[in-house]
């Protein structure tokens, strides 16, 4: 692959940004507090996080995408990684931990555009399309104690989000938060 | 893929066990396909990349 290709790679896999470091170093931070298992970031991207993730701890780290693009970015970091939709082709109660920085900002789906980066950032009109179906699914893949650590935006409304997360089994707590003129970033710990 | 990433995964339609076949490369798997032991769909692997898309899924890709 040549320099031109690869920056054209660049401007469709999400890159990593303030609000990856902040979910890597929670997710780090948590993770570390427990036995030794396997986590899984969906929507890994440029594979930032999960590769964070591999070099602070020894847990066994699976990164997964939508996008062919950031599939490919990810496994050149050395990552293990799948192509597929949220949860989805994953067995039931493989996981100790899922980790996931989702498509938050709300969109107008009038100007929505139609290319990877739009699926990167776009949560839809409500912020929450991505969420939502995630929070209904993900705990099908997680063992009995496993926890989820998600990335959470002012912008996609902090309590219908913890409320998804009630209906979904889970409690969530507050983990660490970072406040910016335009929106506060909050990662949440959701537990079963 | 590594071949035991084999036993985190499933069919994303029925969610029954995948079997791994036409495997280029030894635990390290290049290339191949994934056949559900259920209902019989086949996900590709390509450039060690298992596309575990559904099929409907498979070609929608943004402009």
């Amino acid at each position: 692959m040549d320099l031109a290709e690869r920056r054209g790679m660049e401007t469709d896999v999400y890159q990593p940004a303030t609000d990856s470091r902040l979910l890597a170093e929670a997710a780090i931070d948590r993770l570390s507090d427990r036995p030794t298992g396997r986590v899984l970031e969906v929507g890994t991207g440029s594979g930032y996080v999960a590769g964070q993730v591999r070099s602070a701890l020894e847990w066994d780290v699976v990164a997964s995408d939508l996008n062919p693009n950031a599939c490919l970015e990810a496994r050149d970091r050395g990552l293990d990684v799948v192509r597929g939709d949220l949860v989805e082709p994953f067995g039931a109660e493989r996981f100790d931990a899922v980790v996931f920085n989702p498509p938050y900002l709300p969109t107008d789906p009038s100007v929505e555009r139609d290319d990877w980066m739009e699926v990167a950032l776009s949560g839809g009109p409500s912020g929450r399309a991505v969420v939502e179906p995630f929070l209904e699914t993900v705990r099908r893949v997680l063992r009995p104690d496993g926890v989820v650590l998600l990335l959470v935006s002012s912008l996609t409304g902090m309590s219908d989000v913890t409320e998804l997360a009630g209906d979904a089994g889970f409690s969530a707590i507050a983990v660490t938060t970072e406040s910016f003129p335009y929106e506060s970033l909050t990662v949440l710990e959701l537990i079963q | 893929m590594k071949e035991s990433l084999l036993d985190v995964l499933c069919c994303p339609l029925d969610k029954h066990d995948l079997e791994l076949e036409d495997a280029v490369g030894d635990d390290d798997v290049e290339s191949g396909t994934l056949v559900c032991t259920e209902c019989g769909e086949r996900y590709p692997i390509e450039d060690g990349i298992p596309n575990l898309l559904p099929p409907d899924m498979r070609e929608e890709t943004p402009a």
